[in-house]
């Protein structure tokens, strides 16, 4: 009788599955750019699709009450990024600052942060946790990625990674089941009000299913391309190009 | 064949098992020297109120830091933690075929016939069955991204902190299960047992 109820279960799972790959899932949403060799890349390998598998659904990562929140919200790594230009920028409080979403798009363009700010915004309470072993609960408040590249008309068919670049030098690649998350943003707001410099004013990146690391501060460009290589050491990342893993949903 | 010989399953899985967990044992050091503090509930950063602080210990956060490399620790931490889950998933599958476990583990054999004594029985039966969730649950709890699938793992353990806290707990009492389990082979005859784990 059980055995009857899982095999129902399992055959009910199978159009579902169906679904999930139909909807522009394809190897990268399954493998990482650059696959590594041996034993840890297998394990990559295994670690990103389970993942991906268990979350076809694109469900999002736990929201948290108000009176978890973390505030001020703890600063880590970079706080003021040395860049001239990001201090000049900083000094005009980013009023003539322009945003950049160029690459695969329908309609490159540049927008500004009050154009960002004019954008269907999403606040979300979630919990930042860095590969260290920390997390702490913050307000999160920007505009949807995939909004924002809307705004630029969308992503062109060979599209396959957004790479977003910061004042400080890091990049990092996402992919597109990645970009369309809802609760994947461009925040611009922290605990009710400006994001703080220490946790990069601006504009900050949130993927709240993957680590700390993958969640840039200090935003400086967006580019869609239709491949990793050629970017950095062609890992994918910076955190992946000094041998951390590219998917960091563990 | 003695009543005392283990099967091909058992000695191969229980070798690589041994290697898998001391991989796990010392990235997860490495990791949890990276930040050596640890909390409870979903919140835990630096200057947040710590149940654990390493430096109580007399080990200073930076000398910690720099004992351990939590780049080398998590990817040796997560390559070796499949290991140990698809070598734990093909000894249970494996066991359960073969009626290792109901012939071993359920019914009573006296010690002397070569079986295990009841202790040692119900010993394997919790470690594999209780010990061995707890510590893939408790891990996988501390994940973004298999949480943000399984929020119930958050619920489970009290919050991520609470994980990670527990995890580490866990890995002590495993420790000490393994030095309770080696001196059970010493007092046993340690060139006997581990030869019968080797060779069968």
């Amino acid at each position: 009788m059980t055995k009857h109820i899982s095999r129902r279960a399992l055959l009910a799972s199978v159009p579902a599955l169906g679904g999930f790959l139909l909807t522009g899932c394809s190897r990268e949403t399954f493998l990482p750019p650059r696959v590594r060799g041996g034993l840890i890349g297998a394990a990559d390998v295994l670690t990103m699709s389970t993942n991906r598998l268990l979350l076809s659904g694109q469900q999002l990562a736990r929201e948290y009450s108000r009176s978890e929140i973390a505030d001020p919200f703890p600063t880590w790594n970079q706080t003021n990024p040395k860049n001239a230009e990001y201090q000049l920028h900083a000094s005009e409080g980013f009023k003539n600052w322009r945003l950049p979403i160029s690459g695969l798009v329908a309609r490159p363009r540049e927008l500004s942060l009050d154009e960002l700010k004019g954008l269907p915004a999403r606040t979300q309470i979630t919990a930042h946790i860095c590969e260290q072993g920390w997390s702490a609960i913050g307000e999160w408040t920007g505009a949807p990625l995939q909004r924002v590249i809307e705004e630029a008309g969308g992503v062109t068919p060979a599209a396959r990674y957004v790479v977003i670049d910061t004042w400080d030098g890091w990049y990092e690649g996402y992919d597109l089941f990645e970009v369309a998350h809802a609760q994947t943003i461009l925040a611009y707001g922290l605990n009710g009000g400006e994001l703080p410099r220490g946790n990069g004013w601006p504009l900050r990146l949130r993927v709240e299913r993957q680590c700390g690391y993958k969640n840039l501060k200090f935003l400086k460009s967006i580019r869609v391309v239709d491949s990793m290589a050629g970017i950095g050491r062609g890992t994918g990342g910076t955190n992946s190009d000094f041998g951390f893993h590219w998917y960091a949903g563990v | 064949m003695p009543a005392s010989a283990h099967s091909y399953n058992v000695r191969i899985c229980h070798w690589i098992n041994l290697v898998a967990c001391v991989y796990l044992l010392w990235s997860g050091i490495h990791i949890l020297l990276d930040f050596p503090e640890l909390y409870w509930g979903n919140t835990g950063y630096r200057g947040y109120p710590a149940a654990f602080r390493l430096a109580d210990l007399g080990l200073s956060w930076d000398d910690a830091g720099r004992l351990g490399d939590r780049r080398w620790g998590r990817n040796y931490h997560f390559t070796f933690a499949w290991v140990f889950l698809i070598n734990g998933l093909i000894y249970v599958a494996w066991n359960l075929y073969s009626k290792h476990f109901r012939e071993q583990m359920l019914t009573a054999k006296p010690a002397s016939n070569g079986g295990y004594g009841t202790l040692q029985r119900t010993a394997y039966l919790v470690l594999i069955f209780v010990f061995v969730p707890f510590m893939i649950l408790t891990g996988i709890a501390q994940s973004p991204g298999f949480t943000a699938a399984m929020p119930w793992l958050l619920d489970m353990f009290g919050g991520r902190q609470s994980a990670r806290t527990l995890h580490t707990i866990a890995t002590v009492a495993l420790v000490l299960f393994v030095v309770g389990h080696v001196f059970q082979v010493a007092a046993a005859g340690f060139v006997t047992k581990v030869r019968s784990m080797i060779t069968g």
